[in-house]
C-alpha cells in the first residue's frame, strides 16, 4: 500500500544542505507491521512523517494505496486523515480539554459519522480498552501508560487501514509496553491494520514483521522476521 | 460537533479563569458602551422621523447677508408675513404653518394650574404633523382662536383623565380656552414638541404686535410641506429672491430656502450658508469612542490568545492529525470568541441599564433599551457576530495555520518573531489610544476651566432672575418696593430678556459717520428700565445708567465697547444714534459682557430704556443673609402680589454653567472613555505580562540559582511591556497635539496647549503600565528556583 522511491529530504542551511534522509525506496504491504530503528538523529521521525504526509520529501516520490501523495491537495490528504491513517505519538497528545470519550470520538466527528454510530463505536473500543470507568476523567487524570492506550483508541475508532506510532511505549514502563506491543501485534493479526512505528527497543521490534535500520537517513538493512525465525 | 466544540469553548473558557475574566470584564464594557451608542444613535437619528410626511416636511431658514455680500449667518427664524406669501405664489407647497417658541404656559383648571410647554401654531401644522389623535377632530382643532390641543400626558395632569373635550381651562390667567383635542404623548425625541398648543389667532389677540406684518422680525418659525416628487434645489431657486421682493431693504438682505425637518436636529450650524455639523459630531465623537472601546477590548482577546498560542498549537497538531480541515478549526475557534462575546453582552445588557440614566441626563436625551423591539435583538446580533469576529478572526486563523508537525514537535519554537511583534503592535495601539484619550481630556477640561474662569462683565454671584409675568406688569413697582424694603434684595431691574443668554438682535442701527454698509451690522440688545447696571454689576467704563426723574432718558441707550469701537465713535457719551427708528441719544458706555458663547467673539450690544418691553426681573441677593431665605422671601412677596402663577426664581450662575454644557459633556465623555481604554488597554497588559512571566518561570529559576536579584528580574520582565508603553506615547503625543489644537482653534478664545500636559500624561501612562506589569514579574521573580524548575 505504501510505495516509496528515492526520498530525500534535506534542510538548506546557509547554502549548505544538511541530509537527514538519502534515497530512500521501500515498499510496505497491506498487513505488514514494520519497527523503524536506528540511533538518535538518523531520520527516523522524518521518514515517520513523510510517511504520514505530515512532513514533505524534497525529492522523490511517494504512492499511498496506488495514489501520488506528493501532489495531493489540503482536502484529499484530510480525506486520508479521516479514512485510512491513524496516528500514536510518544508524548501520547491527547486533547487536554476533552475527556476520554471525547477524544476518542472526535475522529469520528470529523469524519461525519452519525451521532448513533459514533456512541456505539465509542462505546465499542472503550470497551475493548478495558476504559469504561474512566470514559468521563480527563487526560491529566491518568496513568501515562492509560493515556497512550486512549491514544491507540483514538487512532483505531475511525478504523483506518495503518497506524502510525511514533516511539509509541517512549515514555512508558516496560509492563505497559509490552500491553502496548500486545495489543499492535493483536490489530496487525486479527483486523490487518497496517503497523508502522518507530522504536528503540529491540523487544518491541520483536512484535512486528520486519525491520528497516535506519543510519544517517539511509535504510541499512531491510529484514523480514519471519525469516529470522 | 458544535456541541461538542461549544462544550470545549466553556471548558476552556473556565480552565484559564484570569484570561476569561480579562477578556470578559473587556469585551462587556466594550460592548455596553456599543450598546449605548447603538441607543443613542438610533434616538438621535429617528429625531422628527415619526411623521407620515416627515420626509416631506421642511423648515424655512434664512441666509443673511452682511456688509460684504457674504453670507454672515444663518437663521431658522422667519418673518410672520411670508408663510401665506410661500402658499399663494408657490403651487409646490402642500401645507405651511407658523409656529412659535415653545415656553411655559400657565393652565388653569379651577384650582388645578400648571405651567407647561406651549406653542400658538396654524390650523395647518396638524396637516403638517399627524399626531396621534385620542380624543376630537384634528382637522379643526386650531380653527377658533380659543381653542387648545393638550398631549395625553398634560390632560392627565389638569384633569387626571385624557378625555376631556370641550372642557374649559384658564390661559395664562387671562383668557378661556376649550379643549379641542388630546393627542398621544409626543415621542421625546421631537424637535417641535410641546405640551399644548394654542391657535396663531390668539397669540395675536394676546399680543397685538404680532397682527402687524413685518418682513424684517425674523422671531416665528415657518414649517411646511413640499407636494410629493417636487426638486427642493429647484423650488429653493424660486423663492430665494421672495424676501428681496417683497420687502427689499438697505439694512437687511435675507434669502429664505427650504430645510429638511429630518435634518434639523442633526445638522444645525451653518458657516457661510453651509452646513457645518450640529449634533451629529457629537453623535460621531461617541460613535468613535465607543467603537474604539470595543476594539480595544478585542486586541484583549486576540493577544492573550495569540499568546496562548503555545498551549493551544498542540491541539491544533492533533486535531489536523485526526483529520480536521482547517476551516473547522477557524470555526471552532470562532465558536470560542462568540462564546466569550455572549457572556459579555449578558453583562454588558446589566452595565448599560445600570448606567443608561446617567447616560441620559449627561447627552440629556431619553434613552431606554426597548426588548420587545426586534430590530434591537437584530441590533444586538450584528454586535455579537461582529465583535466575535472581529477579536476571533485572528487568533482563528494565526492558530489553525499550524503545521502539525512543527507543533508536534517540542524542539521548534513556535515564538516566530513576527507574531510577538504583531502583539506589541496591538498593544501600541490600545496604550496609544489611551494617551490620546487622556491628553484630550486634559486639554479639554483646561479649556473649560479658561472658559469658566473667563470674566462674565457683570457680577453672576447670588443674582436671580424670575420670569415678568402677569400682575407683575402692573404692580412691579410696588414689588420692587416691598422686595427692597423686605432686605432680601438689594437692587432689582427689568429687563427684555436674560442676562445669562444671547436672545435678541437687530440691524438697522444708523449713527454719525457711518458707511452705507453699516446698516447691516448686526447688533446685540437689551431693553430695560432703572438699575440695570447696579443690579448686575456691569462696570461702566464711561458716563452713567439711566437715571430718574431724567426725561430725556426715556430714549437713552447705553453702548458695549466693542460697539463703540466698530462705531467708531472718538466721543461716545452725548451722541446720537437711530436705534428701531428712533433718535436716542448715548448716556453710557459699558465693559462688554459675554452674552452669547462665552468661546465665540461677542458682537457689539446696544443696552436701551423702554420698560415695557420686559420679560425677566432679575434682583441682586442680599449676601448678609442666607440666600434661600431670600429665595423664600422673594417667593413669599411674588406669590401675594401675583398670586395665580407658580413662583420661579433661577440662579444666574446655574443658567451661565449651562452654556458650557456640551463642552462640560464632551470632557465627561472623554474622561469617562479614557478611563475605560486605560482600564482594559490595562488589563490586556496585565495578562500579557501574567502570561510571560508563566512562560518564563524556567528562565527565571535558572537567572535566580545563577544569583541574579530580583529588582533584576523584575525589571528584566518589565523592560519589553513599558517599551511598548513609551512607543504607544510617542506614536500618538503629536496625534494628540494635531487634532486638540484643531478643536481648540473652533474656539475664538482658547488656551495655547502646553508641554506640562504631554509631561503629565506621558508620567501617568507609565506608572500604571509599570506598576500593572511589574506585579506580575515581582511575583514571578519571588518564586522559589526549585518549584519553577521542577516543572520540566
Ligand atoms: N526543521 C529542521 N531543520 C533542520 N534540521 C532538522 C529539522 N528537523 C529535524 N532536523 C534534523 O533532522 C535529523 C533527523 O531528525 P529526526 O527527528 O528524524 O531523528 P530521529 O531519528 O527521530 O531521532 P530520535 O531518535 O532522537 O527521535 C536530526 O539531526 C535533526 O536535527
Ligand atoms: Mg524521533
Amino acid at each position: 500500500m505504501i510505495e516509496l522511491k528515492n526520498i530525500e529530504k534535506y534542510y538548506a542551511n546557509k547554502g549548505v544542505k544538511s541530509y537527514i534522509l538519502r534515497h530512500v525506496s521501500t515498499s510496505i504491504k497491506q498487513g505488514e507491521f514494520v519497527s523503524i530503528m536506528g540511533p538518535s538523529g538518523a531520520g527516523k521521525s522524518t521518514l515517520l512523517n513523510i510517511l504520514g504526509m505530515l512532513e514533505e520529501p524534497t525529492y522523490g516520490a511517494y504512492e499511498f494505496m496506488g495514489e501520488d501523495v506528493v501532489s495531493l491537495n489540503e482536502r484529499k490528504r484530510i480525506e486520508l486523515y479521516r479514512n485510512h491513517i491513524g496516528f500514536v505519538f510518544q508524548a501520547y497528545h491527547l486533547i487536554d480539554e476533552m475527556t476520554v470519550a471525547e477524544n476518542i470520538e472526535a475522529p469520528l466527528l470529523y469524519k461525519k459519522v452519525s451521532s448513533a454510530e459514533r456512541k456505539s463505536r465509542v462505546a465499542d473500543v472503550l470497551d475493548r480498552f478495558n476504559m469504561v470507568a474512566k470514559k468521563d476523567l480527563f487526560p491529566n487524570q491518568l496513568s501515562g501508560g492509560q493515556q497512550q492506550l486512549v491514544g491507540i483508541a483514538r487512532a483505531l475508532v475511525a478504523q483506518p487501514s495503518i497506524i502510525l506510532a511514533d516511539e509509541p511505549t517512549g515514555n512508558l514502563q516496560s509492563p505497559q509496553a509490552l500491553q502496548i506491543m500486545e495489543l499492535f501485534k493483536k490489530l496487525n493479526e486479527e483486523e490487518n491494520i497496517t503497523i508502522i512505528q518507530v522504536t528503540h527497543s529491540e523487544v518491541n521490534a520483536a512484535y512486528g514483521s520486519r525491520i528497516l535500520h535506519l543510519l544517517d537517513g539511509v535504510i541499512k538493512e531491510d529484514l523480514s522476521l519471519q525469516q529470522v525465525i | 460537533m458544535y456541541l461538542l466544540n461549544f462544550k470545549i469553548a466553556l471548558r476552556n473558557l473556565l480552565r484559564n479563569k484570569m484570561a476569561s475574566l480579562i477578556n470578559i470584564s473587556g469585551l462587556a464594557i466594550g460592548l455596553a458602551a456599543c450598546l449605548m451608542l447603538l441607543l443613542y444613535v438610533s434616538y438621535e437619528w429617528n429625531f422628527d422621523r415619526g411623521f407620515k410626511k416627515s420626509g416631506d416636511t421642511y423648515q424655512l431658514m434664512f441666509n443673511f447677508y452682511g456688509a460684504d455680500h457674504h453670507i454672515r449667518s444663518t437663521g431658522n427664524q422667519s418673518p410672520n408675513t411670508i408663510a401665506a406669501v410661500l402658499k399663494e405664489e408657490m403651487p409646490e407647497v402642500e401645507n405651511i404653518s407658523r409656529i412659535l417658541w415653545a415656553s411655559k404656559r400657565l393652565l388653569a383648571n379651577g384650582k388645578n394650574s400648571f405651567k407647561v410647554n406651549g406653542r400658538y401654531a396654524d390650523p395647518e401644522l396638524l396637516k403638517i404633523f399627524d399626531f396621534k389623535v385620542l380624543h376630537g377632530n384634528l382637522a379643526k382643532a386650531l380653527d377658533a382662536p380659543n381653542s387648545i390641543v393638550l398631549t395625553a400626558g398634560t390632560a392627565r395632569k389638569l384633569f387626571g383623565s385624557t378625555d376631556v373635550l370641550n372642557r374649559g381651562l384658564k390661559f395664562e390667567n387671562q383668557v378661556e380656552v376649550k379643549v379641542t383635542a388630546v393627542i398621544e404623548d409626543l415621542p421625546p425625541n421631537t424637535s417641535y414638541d410641546f405640551d399644548c398648543l394654542n391657535s396663531w389667532k390668539l397669540y395675536e389677540q394676546l399680543n397685538t404686535w404680532v397682527i402687524e406684518p413685518n418682513w424684517h422680525n425674523y422671531s416665528y418659525f415657518t414649517l411646511f410641506t413640499l407636494k410629493k416628487g417636487t426638486d427642493v434645489g429647484l423650488f429653493n431657486e424660486k423663492i430665494k429672491n421672495l424676501s428681496r421682493k417683497h420687502a427689499p431693504s438697505s439694512f437687511s438682505e435675507a434669502e429664505p430656502f427650504a430645510y429638511p425637518l429630518v435634518k434639523l436636529h442633526l445638522y444645525d450650524r451653518f458657516l457661510n450658508g453651509k452646513v457645518d455639523g450640529g449634533q451629529i459630531d457629537r453623535v460621531r465623537t461617541f460613535g468613535i469612542l465607543a467603537l474604539s472601546i470595543l476594539v480595544i477590548a478585542c486586541i484583549n482577546f486576540m493577544n492573550l490568545s495569540t499568546a496562548r498560542s503555545q498551549k493551544r498549537a498542540k491541539e491544533v497538531g492533533i486535531k489536523k492529525t485526526i483529520g480536521a480541515s482547517r476551516s473547522s478549526l477557524v470555526s471552532q475557534f470562532l465558536m470560542e470568541s462568540l462564546l466569550l462575546t455572549l457572556v459579555s453582552v449578558v453583562i454588558a445588557v446589566v452595565l448599560v441599564e445600570l448606567s443608561l440614566p446617567k447616560f441620559n441626563q449627561l447627552v440629556s436625551a431619553e434613552l431606554h433599551i426597548a426588548y420587545g423591539d426586534p430590530l434591537n435583538w437584530i441590533g444586538v446580533f450584528l454586535l455579537i457576530l461582529f465583535t466575535g469576529i472581529v477579536a476571533g478572526s485572528y487568533p482563528a486563523f494565526y492558530l489553525s495555520g499550524f503545521n502539525p508537525v512543527q507543533t508536534l514537535k517540542k524542539t521548534v519554537g513556535l515564538k516566530s518573531s513576527f507574531s510577538l511583534n504583531f502583539r506589541q503592535v496591538l498593544v501600541v495601539v490600545q496604550f496609544g489610544f489611551a494617551v490620546l484619550l487622556i491628553i484630550a481630556t486634559l486639554i479639554m477640561y483646561d479649556q473649560l476651566a479658561y472658559l469658566r474662569k473667563k470674566p462674565l462683565g457683570y457680577q453672576v454671584n447670588a443674582l436671580v432672575e424670575m420670569p415678568h409675568e402677569g400682575n407683575l406688569y402692573l404692580k412691579y413697582d410696588l414689588l420692587k418696593e416691598r422686595l427692597l424694603a423686605s432686605g432680601a434684595i438689594t437692587s432689582m431691574c427689568q429687563s427684555s430678556g436674560s442676562i445669562s443668554q444671547q436672545n435678541s438682535n437687530s440691524t438697522g442701527m444708523e449713527w454719525e459717520g457711518m458707511s452705507e454698509g453699516d446698516k447691516k451690522m448686526s447688533v446685540n440688545q437689551i431693553y430695560t428700565g432703572y438699575d440695570f447696571v447696579k443690579t448686575n454689576g456691569l462696570k461702566l467704563s464711561e458716563g452713567r445708567d439711566f437715571k430718574k426723574g431724567l426725561g430725556s432718558d426715556s430714549v437713552a441707550v447705553m453702548l458695549s465697547q466693542t460697539a463703540v469701537k466698530m462705531m467708531g465713535l472718538k466721543k461716545p457719551v452725548g451722541q446720537t444714534v437711530v436705534f428701531q427708528d428712533v433718535k436716542r441719544q448715548v448716556v453710557g458706555v459699558f465693559e462688554d459682557i459675554t452674552w452669547g458663547d462665552p468661546a465665540k467673539r461677542e458682537k457689539p450690544m446696544i443696552i436701551a430704556y423702554n420698560p415695557n418691553n420686559s420679560d425677566v426681573i432679575t434682583m441682586r441677593l442680599n449676601t448678609d443673609n442666607d440666600l434661600k431665605d431670600n429665595v423664600e422671601m422673594i417667593g413669599q412677596i411674588t406669590k401675594e402680589i401675583n398670586p395665580d402663577f407658580p413662583v420661579d426664581v433661577r440662579f444666574l450662575d446655574q443658567l451661565v454653567a449651562e452654556k458650557i454644557k456640551d463642552e462640560a459633556t464632551m470632557v465627561t465623555l472623554s474622561n469617562l472613555f479614557g478611563g475605560l481604554a486605560i482600564f482594559i488597554s490595562c488589563l490586556g497588559l496585565f495578562g500579557l505580562s501574567a502570561f510571560s512571566a508563566e512562560q518564563r518561570t524556567k528562565e527565571i529559576g535558572v537567572r535566580k540559582v545563577l544569583g541574579a536579584s530580583v529588582q533584576g528580574i523584575v525589571g528584566l520582565l518589565s523592560f519589553n511591556f513599558v517599551k511598548t508603553v513609551l512607543v504607544a506615547l510617542l506614536i500618538s503625543m503629536p496625534v494628540a497635539y494635531l487634532l486638540m489644537n484643531s478643536w481648540l482653534n473652533k474656539f475664538d478664545y482658547h488656551i495655547s496647549i502646553g508641554w506640562m500636559v504631554f509631561v503629565q500624561t506621558g508620567i501617568l501612562i507609565v506608572v500604571i503600565a509599570l506598576l500593572t506589569v511589574s506585579w506580575q514579574a515581582y511575583r514571578a521573580a519571588k518564586g522559589n528556583p526549585v518549584d519553577a524548575l521542577k516543572y520540566e
